[in-house]
């Protein structure tokens, strides 16, 4: 048992999860396990199944109880025994719960009490975690003083106080600037590097590719795709994409683009995507576009993402 | 596998006083606002009552009717405090400001979320009927040091409507519901309960739900402990609020569990 715990911080067999009053599965058999020291991306749309996926991970939420299904994190099992994984593991929801009748500082203080961290250690942890999350100026702020990437940065900071070995992230950057983003980026792989494994679920691609070494995407509570994210684009996907803006423009091109040389995915509204192993073609076809109607770019885990997710909404969306 | 596991997260009472202090820490954040009108409170009454009624009553029960009240108050004080504590505040800290949901993401369990609910709201009973019966006493309707005991039965009536207001909130979505509560349930309480009148003499039909009431065994015991007139029926109402406060104490761990984690 000891050695299992320590091959996979977390193991994930077989999980279902059905909401009583929800007709579908949120969750429908998915399986993954996370090794130490790895950025696991759990990625997928709206209504994927991500949460659901992460709350039954720390267990404030149960998974049905369907045989040779079970969940493993640091050898306990969420769903009986969830209060060690929460002692060993830094939580980040995906809504801001934030204690909004406290400060900034007391917010931690208080969480500090909760993993028994007291006196001059927490004093000592909080100054700490408030300058490496570059909040030190905001101690004694208000919660609704902040602004929305420094509330994020604040349960971040919130997460790290008793040293977690896994840090758990919901969704960490959604609807953030860019500079924020970076930042918390940064600051995720100097964690990593420090040994720490992460666990984030997310739906930005641009956030998997910069950060995580392995990716799972989640469509309609099944798995899709799993590994690494460059070689899943490798794997899937055409190395360019010529984006093109308009139906207009499109039909300029269309009669040239065959089946045989390109892969054409117009399921979308108005742009049209054609994808290419071969980037002379797609330029070729570009030159006979007017400037500013289209994008030639290399193709990332976006393009893969809407390959098999599909381009369209879905009703959980 | 236990001991070990103990060692894993902290042991239940550093929980349980770890939700308490988060609730002191909101409590005495504003100290004046919310520790003040406590001992306002029993000032206004006195005036009210002490200068305008009992001119027209000057007994009630064999004692003066200052004094019955006196003895009452402490423990709808506790009860009111307790209520709103469980009720309104814990309904938004349940469904508004997510604290609970906080809380889940540390290694605090459900269980201990709501018995640091109920500590806190029986301490604040605890400080609320002091603060009525450090007034009374100040004035000398109430006698000392017989007196300071009916804080220890304001910490029980403030733990017992913790756990019945928890187990209202259980059933409520809409905030708004807990009018009903107060002023269906608490309101004639406050009324029935021997605080304001005993109950002996009602009718057979009021006077049974009046004993089923709580906070007639909370005022019952105050009475009889300030006046250091023991009987056995306060072996019989203190049993009475201990199996009230486990039955619905567990209505609301049922319940208000299937809210939290899901």
């Amino acid at each position: 048992m000891r050695s299992s715990e320590y091959e996979n911080i977390i193991k994930v067999e077989n999980v279902y999860k059905t909401y009583k009053n929800g007709t579908a599965k949120a969750v429908a058999g998915v399986s993954f396990s996370v090794t130490p020291g790895v950025c696991f991306g759990l990625l997928g749309p709206n209504g994927a199944g991500k949460s659901t996926m992460m709350k039954m991970i720390y267990g404030v939420s149960y998974r049905d109880g369907t045989p040779d299904s079970g969940i493993s994190v640091f050898g306990h099992d969420p769903g009986r025994n969830a209060l060690p994984i929460r002692f060993l593991s830094g939580i980040v929801p995906q809504e801001n719960n934030l204690d909004e009748e406290l400060n900034v500082e007391q917010n931690l203080k208080v969480f500090c009490r909760f993993y028994n961290i007291t006196g001059s250690q927490a004093q000592d942890r909080i100054s700490e975690l408030l300058s490496f999350m570059e909040l030190s100026e905001k101690q004694s702020f208000g919660i609704k003083q902040l602004s929305g990437g420094m509330k994020r940065r604040l349960i971040i900071a919130r997460a790290l106080l008793n040293n977690p070995r896994l840090l758990v992230l919901d969704e960490p950057t959604t609807g953030l600037d860019p500079q924020v983003r970076h930042l918390i980026w940064d600051k995720l792989r100097r964690l990593k590097r420090q040994g720490m494994t992460i666990l984030l679920t997310t739906h930005y691609m641009d956030e998997a590719f910069q950060i995580c070494d392995s990716v799972f995407i989640m469509n309609k509570g099944k798995s899709v795709a799993e590994g690494n994210p460059q070689q899943l684009v490798n794997k899937h996907i055409e190395s360019y994409v010529l984006e093109v803006y308009s139906k207009e423009s499109f039909s300029v091109i269309s009669k040239n683009v065959t089946e045989k040389c390109c892969r054409v995915d117009d399921d979308g509204a108005d742009v049209t995507r054609i994808y290419s192993d071969d980037y002379e073609r797609l330029r070729e076809f570009s030159k006979q576009l007017t400037g500013g109607d289209f994008y030639l770019r290399q193709s990332n885990l976006e393009d893969l993402f809407l390959k098999i997710t599909g381009s369209r909404l879905n009703a959980q969306q | 596998m236990r001991s070990n596991s103990q060692q894993l997260y902290p042991p239940f009472l550093v929980r349980i006083l770890s939700v308490w202090y988060r609730h002191y820490k909101v409590y005495t954040k504003s100290l004046i606002s919310n520790g003040l009108p406590p001992f306002l409170e029993p000032l206004i009454f006195l005036v009210g009552i002490g200068l305008g009624m009992s001119r027209y009553i000057h007994e009630m029960a064999g004692i003066s009717y200052l004094s019955f009240m006196a003895t009452g108050l402490p423990m709808t004080s506790a009860m009111y405090t307790a209520a709103f504590e469980c009720s309104y505040s814990t309904f938004i800290r349940l469904e508004f400001d997510k604290v609970y949901d906080g809380m889940l993401s540390s290694p605090l369990s459900v269980s201990d979320v709501l018995l640091g609910e109920v500590l806190w709201a029986g301490t604040k009973g605890l400080f609320f009927s002091f603060a009525v019966v450090l007034v009374m006493a100040c004035f000398g309707f109430i006698p000392l040091p017989a007196g300071l005991l009916a804080p220890f039965v304001g910490f029980l009536t403030g733990v017992m409507f913790a756990t019945l207001s928890l187990a209202i909130t259980s059933f409520v979505s809409n905030i708004n519901h807990f009018n009903f509560y107060f002023t269906g349930i608490l309101s004639p309480m406050f009324f029935f309960s021997g605080v304001i009148f005993p109950i002996e003499n009602l009718p057979a039909v009021l006077r049974y739900a009046a004993e089923a009431f709580p906070l007639t065994h909370a005022v019952r015991i105050t009475r009889d402990l300030t006046f250091w007139d023991l009987k056995p029926t306060l072996l019989y109402s203190l049993l009475y609020i201990v199996l009230f406060t486990l039955f619905t104490g567990w209505i609301a761990w049922k319940r208000l569990g299937k809210r939290m984690i899901y």
